[in-house]
């Protein structure tokens, strides 16, 4: 299963979305209000592997770990994600444990889970500077690195329909 | 001069931001006016938008979060970049960030920095310099510890860094360090104190730490023949 977190409510392309994403685990900001992340660790050291903030989105990391691939779409946002897939972002941290390990000489998390996923991250957005994509791309490779991903890929579009005809 | 500071940690309570605010405040200029913000879950009010827009400096303090902003700011941001007043002629405002991690290394902190950089281009503003801290979570341990010695040596020179700028007004690129602390001592408390100390207070035994919980009930998208019905 993929799990597929996407801004496109905005965009006006839930129909497609809906296609796109049948039987998978899809999450967009139409779906429940979601919190932001309170910095607390509860999801590490009170009920380790669950979030501790009661909304849909508690369970982000037990969802990630039967998923072989992470999608995410969204608008480029200063060279990251918009607000909303940074949000999910933030809320999957019960996916890796507290404990460090030592990749590429830096330090990283230690995986909760066995298996591995692969990181998609397909950017949207009218004039993207050079710079932004500079940054989006090696953002989703330390976040790929993070989250112990075996693979990642990332790619960008002038706008939503190229993004839907390159995924299509 | 104004100066605006904004905590961007979501934490109640003490906050390693407001750590690094504390100890940046005695080093701005003596006649500067200082506001504070805390910017978290909370979104910020409209008329704090309109104080933010006339301030001379704005200095961001946030905890690094996936390689990156916090949404709760980026939100921020976001809406900061939708309100910029339409009359060009308002003044510039110069942006300086201090980002705090909480691995080790603080050059970890660079796309956070790009980030900031990227959003000051996309509204106008003056990226003047910013530093990367690692080991952020070492801060509330080391509060009797003056800025500039043992352990927090390194965050003197980065202060240094940041005041020379705001001061002179002059860019300077970024500067990422973390304390001057043997790495490995730092993984060895982290995990015994910091994380089993957690666990501790919250009655679980540090192998807890480990469990995997089962998939929840899940609300899949319906499968497409169901759409097309
Ligand atoms: C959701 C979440 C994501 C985080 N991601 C990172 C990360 O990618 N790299 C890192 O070094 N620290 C990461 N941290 C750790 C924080 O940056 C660190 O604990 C920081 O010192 C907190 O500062 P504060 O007290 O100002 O909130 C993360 C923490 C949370 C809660």
């Amino acid at each position: 299963m993929k799990m597929i977190v996407h801004d496109l409510e905005e965009a006006g392309e839930i129909s497609w979305l809906r296609e796109f994403g049948a039987g998978q685990d899809v999450i967009g900001s139409e779906d429940a209000v979601i919190r932001h992340c309170t910095g607390c660790f509860g999801c590490w050291t009170r009920t380790p592997g669950t979030c501790v903030l009661k909304d849909e989105y508690r369970h982000l990391g037990a969802r990630l770990a039967v998923c072989d691939e992470m999608i995410l779409i969204s608008r480029c946002t200063y060279g990251g994600y918009s607000p909303f897939v940074c949000n999910v972002m933030n809320r999957t941290l019960s996916y890796v444990l507290p404990y460090f390990r030592t990749l590429e000489g830096q330090t990283h998390h230690q995986p909760r889970y066995e298996q591995a996923i692969r990181l998609t991250a397909c950017f949207y957005g009218e004039n993207m500077t050079e710079k932004e994509c500079g940054t989006a791309r090696s953002l989703v490779r330390a976040n790929a690195l993070n989250l112990g991903a075996e693979r990642f890929e990332v790619s960008f579009y002038d706008n939503v329909r190229q993004l839907k005809e390159a995924l299509a | 001069m104004k100066i605006a500071m904004i905590n961007g940690s979501p934490k109640g309570g003490a906050t390693n931001s407001g750590f690094l605010l504390d100890k940046l405040r005695p080093l701005l200029p003596r006649e500067a006016e200082i506001s504070t913000y805390r910017v978290g879950p909370k979104a910020l009010k409209e008329e704090d938008y309109d104080e933010l827009y006339r301030t001379d400096i704005l200095v961001l303090s946030f905890p690094l979060y996936f390689d990156a902003v916090p949404s709760h700011l980026l939100r921020m941001m976001t809406e900061m970049e939708q309100r910029r007043p339409v009359d060009e002629s308002q003044r510039t405002i110069r942006v300086y960030a201090m980002v705090n991690n909480g691995f080790f290394e603080g050059d970890q902190c660079k796309l956070a920095v790009n980030i900031v950089e990227n959003w000051c281009e996309r509204c106008g503003f003056h990226f003047g310099t910013a530093f990367g801290h690692g080991a952020g979570e070492m801060f509330s341990s080391l509060g009797n510890v003056p800025v500039g010695s043992g352990p927090l040596k390194n965050l003197g020179f980065a202060l240094e860094h940041l005041v020379h700028s705001i001061r002179s007004g002059e860019h300077a690129e970024p500067f990422f360090t973390q304390p001057k602390f043997p790495r490995f001592l730092w993984q060895l408390s982290s995990t015994r104190l910091f994380w089993h100390g957690a666990a501790k207070k919250n009655g679980l035994k540090p192998k807890d730490l480990r469990r995997r919980p089962g998939i929840p009930p899940i609300r899949l998208s319906p499968p497409e023949n169901d759409v097309k019905r």
